[in-house]
């Protein structure tokens, strides 16, 4: 006789590991999506034929709109800040200190960068506009030593960008005096764009 | 006489083993997962407007990362820039190019004029001091690496819309 199975006595599924599995899934790809570092970026390019080398003759032929940084105070990294000028008038004092990392602060400070920016961006455009456009000005990024050796990364890539904007595409760097024997300061020339 | 089994007694199967090795995996996919994305260093990067989206390159780029305080990370390499001893200045420079030179070396990477195919993205802190851009820079013009293809990498300002492509 075949035996009855006991009714309402049904083995059910247990779902505990399949959630389990699920959820280590979901960690899994979310962090393996997460992890794009970089979403933006700006293309440079290097001088090939001159490397690093003095370039004095190549730079003085060329209509050039200089933008000089320096940073101030720079013994005291809280109350440093960076000057920008302008071809010889045009002068404006970026705030001090550093980012604080909190967004109340940084949205602060990004306001003022954003107000000082824009000043200087007219003012490339209208030292460009005395040059009547010409389409062979050069934009010129100078970090004089030694007050120009402390000026941050950001502050010259805001500046860099400005360039872009007004539309210099080609803007030289000036180089840094190396602790390398064979490396000395020389011209950058970046395509932007 | 037939022994009575005792009623409510199923067979469960143990979980725990699975559990163990749900966790193994995760463990080891986290860390192969950390390995090849150690190559960006978390920090503030600089903010520009004038960015180009990160579309991948053709040629798998080199990224330097540039911390505040002056660190080079390259590659699970750790060489210090902020110390101000000149002399250690310079081993970290030489050893940033011998890397670069390590890892440009292959002629195929190279354009008939002998310079290098490779980009290589500057990862720095907007904080970071702009010497050691230059210097970072200055490594990878000379002659016997012949990197010119330099990418920055930026951030775009907050409250900025995002411009339709």
């Amino acid at each position: 006789m075949a035996k009855k199975i006991a009714e309402g006595d049904e083995t059910e599924m247990n779902m505990t590991p399949m959630i389990d599995i699920v959820f280590q899934l979901i960690i899994f790809f979310l962090l393996s999506l997460k992890f794009k570092a970089v979403d933006r970026r700006i293309d440079s390019a290097l001088p090939k034929d001159r490397g690093i080398q003095a370039t004095q003759q190549f730079v003085d032929e060329l209509p050039m709109i200089t933008v000089k940084l320096f940073r101030q105070n720079m013994d005291v990294p809280e109350e440093a800040w960076t000057t920008i000028k302008v071809g010889n008038n045009f002068r404006r004092e970026l705030p001090k200190g550093e980012w604080a990392g909190t967004q109340k602060e940084d949205t602060e400070r990004q306001e003022e960068y954003d107000r000082i920016f824009a000043e200087v961006e007219i003012a490339i455009r209208d030292t460009w506009a005395k040059m009547n456009h010409n389409p062979e000005a050069k934009g010129e990024i100078k970090t004089p030593r030694p007050k120009g050796l402390k000026v941050p990364h950001g502050d010259v890539i805001r500046v860099l960008s400005t360039f872009i904007q007004v539309g210099l595409k080609d803007v030289k760097f000036e180089g840094a005096p190396a602790p390398l024997p064979q490396a000395g300061g020389g011209g950058m020339v970046t395509q932007g764009g | 006489m037939a022994f009575k089994r005792a009623p409510e007694q199923e067979a469960k199967p143990n979980l725990t083993p699975m559990i163990d090795m749900t966790f193994l995996l995760v463990v080891f996919f986290m860390l192969t997962i950390d390995l090849t994305t150690k190559e960006y260093v978390a920090l503030e990067l600089p903010y520009a407007r004038e960015g180009v989206d990160d579309k991948e390159t053709p040629i798998p780029r080199l990224t330097v990362n540039l911390l505040p305080s002056g660190d080079i990370k390259f590659r699970g390499n750790t060489w210090p820039l902020a110390t101000g001893a000149p002399e250690e200045q310079h081993a970290a420079l030489v050893a940033l190019r011998n890397e670069l030179q390590r890892l440009t070396a292959d002629p195929e990477m190279r354009e008939p004029d002998k310079s290098s195919m490779i980009p290589v993205m500057v990862h720095g802190d907007r904080d970071a001091r702009w010497q050691y851009v230059q210097w970072i820079m200055q490594v990878c013009a000379e002659p016997t690496i012949g990197v010119y293809k330099i990418q920055f990498a930026v951030k775009k300002p907050p409250g900025e819309e995002e411009e339709p492509q």
